[in-house]
């Protein structure tokens, strides 16, 4: 019985918790759904009185968010593709090979995951420059490279890690070559943790600002992410409902893949692949 | 035969193959990262016009002028440290007290480990356009509560006025980051053997030394590498500050990475903004530097 009212308890305060932190959220999406006199109607209500999707409808037919939204998909999975097609390579031959300055790119690796994007905003602009790429998708996939790999390669490199080194060697002396190896015994091992580093990959780039702000100044490529500010700064008046609309479309993809690594990062093996 | 034949040949390209794999990311990163950092180091010696790119040799001139007294270095350099602090502590103190509930048996347990993440996972640009919107003067759900519940008479303008403004940035900066502190220190709570709570409460420990003689050391480790990372991440902080307050009001919350945006894009004034860059870094190697130093003391 003690027991029980001991769980009622815990229950209760971490649900209040978890509410509280959750109630941004969940105001968002309240807010989206309302028509525009209710969200200015004092007292407010908490859920929409009129349910209406019109802000959804006029996101997607009268603004530049659907473009905003392709050049996001666009870059983030290009630079996906890129860093895990590096990165695994290069993970891989830092966990299996000896040769001399591994030591010292590992370290590099890691030091450059920590360095601030800010310091390298002037010289990335000067040479997208420089090189014609400036207001371009193809300067934010290589931009976005610049913290995506390191980013990457890290969390590669203890996945590939975990792949016991006998396998190989097994598949070896059966007459495998190295590389056959490495794509019949190590690869499918190491799957789970490329998709999951995969995933992780595309919400950071999904996410990015600092570097589109930067680098993109032209509403064709610009990303969601500076793209959705315009649209704040831009209209006469905020209206509210159509940005919260704009911010719970632009959370849906990054919704949808926390549904697939839900499970490995409520295990909580998934604290070394969050960045900030 | 074909084995015979295949291991000189695998002995000869495993020597080369190591190097080969890994060849494309050096290039890739000296492309993008080493390269730029050289870039920035040599820039900060010159003043250059971002919009003609004329570049005019200074050398040491942009350092003096920063950190002199027209210059805004000292001043953004304790507002960094201010913001850093605050918000990495009050992300400790959310993050193990939300840690420590959700290890807890506790209705739909699951679930509210996955809300708890979402904070950290949305982009900055959603999270801040929602507090914009809850921090709104006459429709912002904060305001109207506040006023509701009789805290306040007036609306409260939360982010233009100080102190208001750091403090609601240290508030948002907790609530985006803190899920982070959340999953590492979840991790290591399961790894804890139930035995030495066991043992601990058979001495008659109670709720408080049962966390600060088992639990507090057991994460100890880990908390070292979350303040580290966490305190790194907040320092170069530039989406969340830069878009909810700008570093307003005036420079009330303008940190070292807002400055180096504004030197180069809103001054034009390249050149300076490498060198605030490149202090900045400076600063950062230092800490780093300090922190290994006290980890291997204490080892």
């Amino acid at each position: 019985m003690s027991a029980g009212v001991r769980k009622l308890g815990w229950s209760l305060l971490a649900w209040a918790l978890v509410l509280l932190v959750a109630t941004p959220l969940l105001w968002m999406l309240s807010t989206s759904f309302k028509p525009e006199n209710e969200v200015f109607a004092v007292p407010v209500t908490l859920l929409p009185e009129e349910w209406t999707v019109e802000y959804y409808v006029l996101l997607l037919t009268e603004t530049s968010f659907p473009r905003y939204f392709a050049n996001s998909a666009i870059v983030a999975t290009l630079t996906t593709l890129v860093v895990i097609a590096l990165g695994t390579l290069g993970a891989y031959s830092l966990v299996r090979f000896r040769y001399r300055g591994r030591e010292a790119i590992a370290s590099a690796v890691l030091l450059s995951y920590l360095l601030p994007s800010v310091v390298l905003i002037v010289p990335l602009y000067l040479m997208m420059v420089k090189l014609g790429l400036a207001n371009s998708l193809a300067s934010l996939v290589i931009a976005y490279t610049s913290f995506a790999l390191p980013y990457a390669l890290w969390l590669l490199r203890s996945f590939m890690a975990a792949v016991p080194e006998d396998l190989e060697s097994a598949a070896m002396i059966d007459g495998a070559t190295r590389m056959g190896a490495f794509l019949d015994v190590t690869l499918p091992q190491a799957l789970p943790g490329i998709i999951s580093t995969a995933l992780f990959t595309f919400i950071l780039a999904w996410n990015e600002y600092l570097l589109a702000l930067v680098l993109v100044n032209a509403d064709e490529v610009r990303p969601l992410t500076t793209g959705v500010m315009t649209m704040l700064v831009s209209g006469f008046n905020i209206e509210w409902s159509l940005l919260m609309a704009a911010s719970v479309m632009m959370s849906v993809p990054l919704i949808v893949i926390l549904a697939f690594l839900q499970s490995y990062l409520v295990r909580g093996f998934g604290a070394g692949a969050m960045k900030g | 035969m074909s084995a015979a034949a295949a291991i000189p040949r695998a002995g000869i390209s495993d020597r080369l193959l190591g190097p080969l794999l890994i060849a494309p990311v050096v290039v890739v990163l000296g492309a993008v990262i080493a390269y730029p950092l050289f870039a920035a180091l040599a820039l900060s010696l010159f003043a250059v016009d971002t919009l003609t790119l004329d570049a005019q040799w200074v050398g040491l001139g942009n350092f003096g002028e920063l950190l002199g007294s027209d210059g805004r270095f000292w001043t953004a350099l304790v507002v960094t440290l201010v913001w850093t602090a605050a918000t990495l502590a009050l992300q400790l103190v959310l993050g193990i007290a939300m840690a420590l509930l959700l290890n807890r048996d506790i209705w739909m347990r699951s679930l509210a480990r996955s809300l708890v993440l979402f904070p950290y996972f949305i982009s900055t640009v959603v999270a801040v356009l929602v507090w914009r919107w809850l921090f709104n003067d006459f429709f912002g759900l904060i305001n109207l509560a506040l006023i509701g519940g009789g805290v306040i008479d007036a609306p409260v303008d939360w982010l233009g006025s100080m102190p208001n403004a750091f403090v609601s940035l240290v508030v948002v900066g907790a609530w985006k980051f803190f899920p982070f502190v959340v999953i590492a220190v979840l991790a290591r709570l399961q790894s804890i053997p139930e035995s030495l709570y066991e043992a601990a409460r058979l001495d008659g420990a109670g709720v408080w030394a049962r966390f600060r003689d088992v639990t507090l050391p057991q994460i100890g480790e880990v908390l070292g590498i979350v303040v580290l990372l966490r305190a790194i991440w907040d320092f170069k902080e530039f989406d969340l500050i830069f878009l909810l307050t700008g570093g307003g009001p005036i420079d009330a919350t303008r940190t070292l990475p807002l400055i180096v945006y504004q030197e180069a894009f809103g001054l034009n004034r390249m050149g300076m903004a490498a060198a605030y860059a490149v202090s900045m870094m400076i600063v950062m190697l230092g800490f780093f530097a300090a922190y290994r130093a006290a980890v291997r003391g204490r080892a």
